[in-house]
């Protein structure tokens, strides 16, 4: 049994890596403390908040662990050790993750020790499934592979624009993968879920933007893959990337979150939330955050359901809307929405269900060519007028077949259809393909995206590109491309796919 | 010497996995031979100041001194300490006080009754930080190996050599355990398997650089010098006992090349006993593992920083039963050592008190050791955690006595 108190303590700590910095002899401390130990009583009271989540760190000692102790045992073999952060002026014990060590493979620490390393915000260890899920970011990845270092710098925005639009995005896809025949599909390691991958999408989507954490008034998070029947995931990425104003006596930010539930579609319905929030005119929120992850989930092949298990993926995009440095504005948008359930997950089941051959025409197809055709008349729009088309990828034929009957054409819907890399992320599977359309997008294009939640609802949006999308385009390294296409991606068997999925 | 408390009796039970019995069964058998090798009765005692670590979460024990008031049937004061070494401090303290003239130090540990757990337990010891991290029991003995190496630049030839050191240590140990009737382990092992284990284990160190999980008691009575000359002229005197602490997190410690502590505890208590280490003929140190061996050696003194290794690779060319280091000679854990003798945490340290006892007072049988020159001393180094609480004792006789 866990300890709820302890658990907040820890997470609200070991998520972030806390500190604090004397201002009178630089000291520094992991964990935050009251007072120097140098410096003493002058000190009580004027200790600086610090922490290490967007630190770079190096791999001072280390050594293999193959025999963990009880909860860690799943992880099997992983390499431990000491990190330093600031020139060694802080050290922590700390965890690699993202590596798979065999048992027969011979570890020299040698190899390892003095290499920098980025912290990652992970599952800590394994519980009973009843309890709080642990998290901290006492797990490291090297800053030279698969995940980069990035920093971290709040720009003062230069432009008030008159519509809403993104700010700044941010995809995360794991390092691992499965590859069957042409396709691949992203597999979390054992300690990631749908919650690490919000997290990860958000702080990339800060990265990218530059904009100040602290002013974002809002966070949405949809997925259906929660770990949790009831506890949000927003409330752990508002936590952890300290969106809105800290109220720091109490430990709370000043911030609404809130989890959204529509199968694929939860996050792109709440662009729309997002946008009216950032332009409301009576007490408009600086920036909203949303978030669509999830580790897609499947029955094994062969269970009822696990035709699925062909095609789900593990993975997460943040958006951020706001009116200044906006670098896509929204034109228009279009909701639709039937009482069709083509696909569903009761609660307590671990893996949805679906309609088989009434997934497609009765349900998909119907709802995205009525979504898209309908904004497009709206707006008075052509297929030719829009130079970039994605909509929600089940699977690789989808949307294909959407795209060509709403009259696309394969250069205005390849550059968005990213489901052959990484599978169906759900939630995210749309905007992931919307942001590798940000990706590469030159100034005034236009975009169109159209999701697709089973349930069953379409929403469509437009977006214009602006000038500035390029400037911030050198902020963000860990690309849809980049993770598409990585020389440090780890291929897994399908044995390895179906534990790391089931998790720690 | 004449004015430091005394130990009159010791007393201990076999370290190794005890089926059948229940701590305080262990206890009792360790108590009795104490009272019996002292010639006292149980009336006699006056308070007891008894240690374990982990009886609470192995065993659901949370109130030790009622099972020794039950045992005793006597209501006298019982404390409960977590080492050995805590224990007899304590005790001292008290003796020295004058607040009691004869009292029983006890330790015990049942680690092999919930034997899934105890690995996890054993992170009781260290910060949680470590715990959430993935640190394991055996994890830091590793790093401090790291550091080492890292530190003095040992590589390639000389590295081997070193994992060689090590590999002797354990040996050496084992070797001596085979003469120890209490002993944990007693058969010989070579080098050959204790680098097989680390090669199987594919670890720096394996099974044979680390001690065991053990079951055990140990019991002592110590007396103030007054009342122990009434029940007895063979003696020997605690003529200091002295603690140092570190940071609970061995990661954030500024020294990580040994522990700090050992050395401050041992500078402390050289000065209260008021003699220079060359006097100090045997030694046990806390062998929680083959690394610990080594360095405590230097963290205690006897060898200069970072070359403990070398020192005693060439010592192991051809030992001699002790550590010949620039001409001084040293025996370092000659009932075996916790690798070899066992490691019920709670009783460890009076085992190695015991040992100490035996050999100054010439009645370790097989095992005594007579070095060149007066043998009027021994130490003994116990450590709490890793390297989070060192307790030194120096255990002295008087010259000309028996």
């Amino acid at each position: 049994m866990g300890s709820e108190p302890i658990e907040r303590r820890v997470a609200y700590i070991g998520d972030r890596l806390k500190g604090s910095r004397c201002p009178f002899c630089g000291k520094e401390y992991f964990r935050p403390r009251k007072y120097c130990g140098s410096c003493g009583r002058k000190s009580l009271g004027k200790m600086e908040d610090i922490d290490f989540f967007y630190e770079k760190g190096i791999l001072e000692t280390c050594t293999v662990i193959r025999e963990p102790t009880n909860r860690f045992t799943r992880l099997g073999a992983y390499i431990y050790g000491i990190v330093s952060f600031h020139n060694g002026r802080v050290r922590v014990p700390g965890r690699l993750t993202d590596i798979i060590i065999k048992g027969d493979e011979t570890i020299s620490p040698e190899v390892f020790e003095g290499r920098e390393v980025v912290p990652r915000f992970r599952r800590r260890y394994s519980v009973d499934r009843s309890d709080i899920i642990p998290t901290i970011s006492l797990a490291f990845t090297f800053a030279d592979e698969y995940y980069p270092y990035q920093q971290y710098d709040i720009i003062k925005p230069s432009k008030e624009y008159d519509v809403p639009g993104i700010v700044g995005y941010g995809v995360y896809i794991s390092r691992f993968r499965i590859k069957e025949g042409a396709m691949e599909r992203s597999v979390p390691f054992i300690d990631e879920d749908a919650i690490t991958a919000a997290v990860e999408a958000g702080k990339l989507a800060l990265i990218h933007s530059g904009i100040d954490h602290r002013l974002v008034g809002k966070i949405y998070v949809g997925s259906e893959s929660n770990p949790y029947a009831v506890n949000p995931i927003a409330s752990k990425v508002a936590q952890v990337l300290k969106l809105g104003e800290e109220e720091k006596a109490e430990g709370v930010q000043g911030v609404d979150a809130v989890d959204t539930e529509f199968a694929c579609k939860a996050a792109t319905s709440m662009f729309k939330d997002a946008m009216a929030l950032v332009y409301y005119p009576r007490d408009p929120m600086d920036y909203v955050m949303v978030i669509g992850a999830d580790n897609a989930q499947a029955a094994p092949r062969g269970e009822p359901g696990g035709e699925l298990d062909f095609f789900v993926g593990f993975g997460g995009a943040a958006f951020i809307f706001g009116m200044k440095d906006v670098i896509a504005e929204v034109e228009g948008w279009y909701s639709c929405t039937s009482d069709t359930p083509d696909f569903w997950r009761r609660d307590l089941e671990p893996y949805p269900r679906h309609g088989g051959r009434f997934t497609g025409e009765p349900a998909y197809f119907k709802h995205i060519i009525k979504a898209g055709r309908k904004l497009m008349e709206k707006m008075n729009l052509k297929p030719s007028d829009i130079d970039y088309f994605v909509c929600h990828q089940p699977n690789p034929a989808f949307p294909a077949r959407a795209a060509a009957t709403l009259g696309f054409k394969p250069e205005q819907y390849l550059p968005g259809l990213q489901v052959s890399k990484f599978g169906n992320t759900y939630s995210g599977s749309s905007p992931i393909g919307l942001a590798a359309i940000l990706d590469q997008a030159e100034p005034h294009k236009r975009i169109m995206i159209v999701s697709y939640g089973s349930g069953a609802g379409s929403d469509a949006y437009v977006f214009v590109t602006t000038s500035q999308i390029k400037d911030k385009r050198e902020r963000q390294k860990f690309t849809v491309k980049y993770q598409a296409e990585n020389k440090f991606i780890n291929y897994v068997d399908y044995a390895t796919y179906r534990r790391f999925k089931e998790g720690l | 010497m004449r004015e430091k408390p005394a130990i009159i009796g010791v007393g201990r039970t076999r370290f190794g996995e005890h089926y059948e019995l229940d701590p305080e069964d262990l206890i009792d058998e360790a108590g009795l031979m104490a009272l019996d090798s002292a010639g006292i009765e149980r009336r006699d005692l006056e308070a007891c100041y008894i240690s374990d670590y982990l009886l609470q979460v192995t065993n659901k024990i949370g109130l030790e001194e009622g099972f020794i008031s039950q045992l005793l049937e006597m209501n006298i004061p019982v404390e409960k300490m977590r080492s050995f070494s805590s224990a007899l401090m304590n005790a001292c303290n008290a003796i020295e006080a004058g607040k009691y003239d004869v009292v029983l130090v006890g330790g015990m540990e049942k680690m092999t009754d919930r034997w899934s757990k105890i690995r996890d337990n054993l992170m009781l010891l260290v910060d949680h930080w470590s715990y959430y991290a993935g640190g394991t029991p055996e994890a830091n003995h590793e790093l401090l190996l790291r550091e080492y190496i890292k530190e003095y630049n040992i590589r390639g030839e000389d590295q081997q050599k070193l994992m060689t050191t090590l590999a002797h240590i354990s040996v050496k140990n084992h070797r001596n355990a085979v003469l120890n009737e209490y002993a944990h382990f007693r058969r010989e092992i070579d080098v050959k398997r204790v680098f097989a284990a680390r090669a199987e284990e594919q670890k720096m160190l394996g099974l044979y650089d680390f001690a065991p999980i053990s079951d055990g008691a140990t019991a002592l009575i110590l007396a103030s010098p007054r009342k122990a000359r009434e029940y007895t002229d063979n003696m020997v005197y605690v003529i200091s006992s002295s603690l140092a602490t570190d940071f609970i997190s061995y990661p954030s410690r500024p020294y990580r090349t040994g522990f700090l502590a050992s050395r401050i505890a041992m500078e402390k208590a050289l000065k209260m006993a008021g003699i220079s280490l060359e006097d100090i003929k045997l030694l046990e140190v806390y062998d929680q593992s083959t690394v610990l061996e080594m360095i405590s050696l230097e963290d205690l003194g006897f060898v200069e920083r970072g070359t403990a290794w070398i020192k005693l690779y060439k010592n192991f060319e051809d030992f001699k039963g002790y550590y010949d280091v620039d001409g001084k000679r040293i025996y370092v854990n000659t009932n075996g050592g916790l690798k070899a003798d066992g490691n019920p945490l709670g009783a460890t340290g009076g085992a190695q008190i015991f040992e100490v006892v035996k050999q100054l007072m010439g009645e370790a049988g097989q095992r005594q050791i007579k070095p060149d020159g007066d043998f009027l001393y021994g130490c003994v180094q116990e450590i709490e955690g890793f390297g989070t609480k060192v307790y030194i004792h120096i255990l002295g006789r008087e010259k000309g006595g028996k």
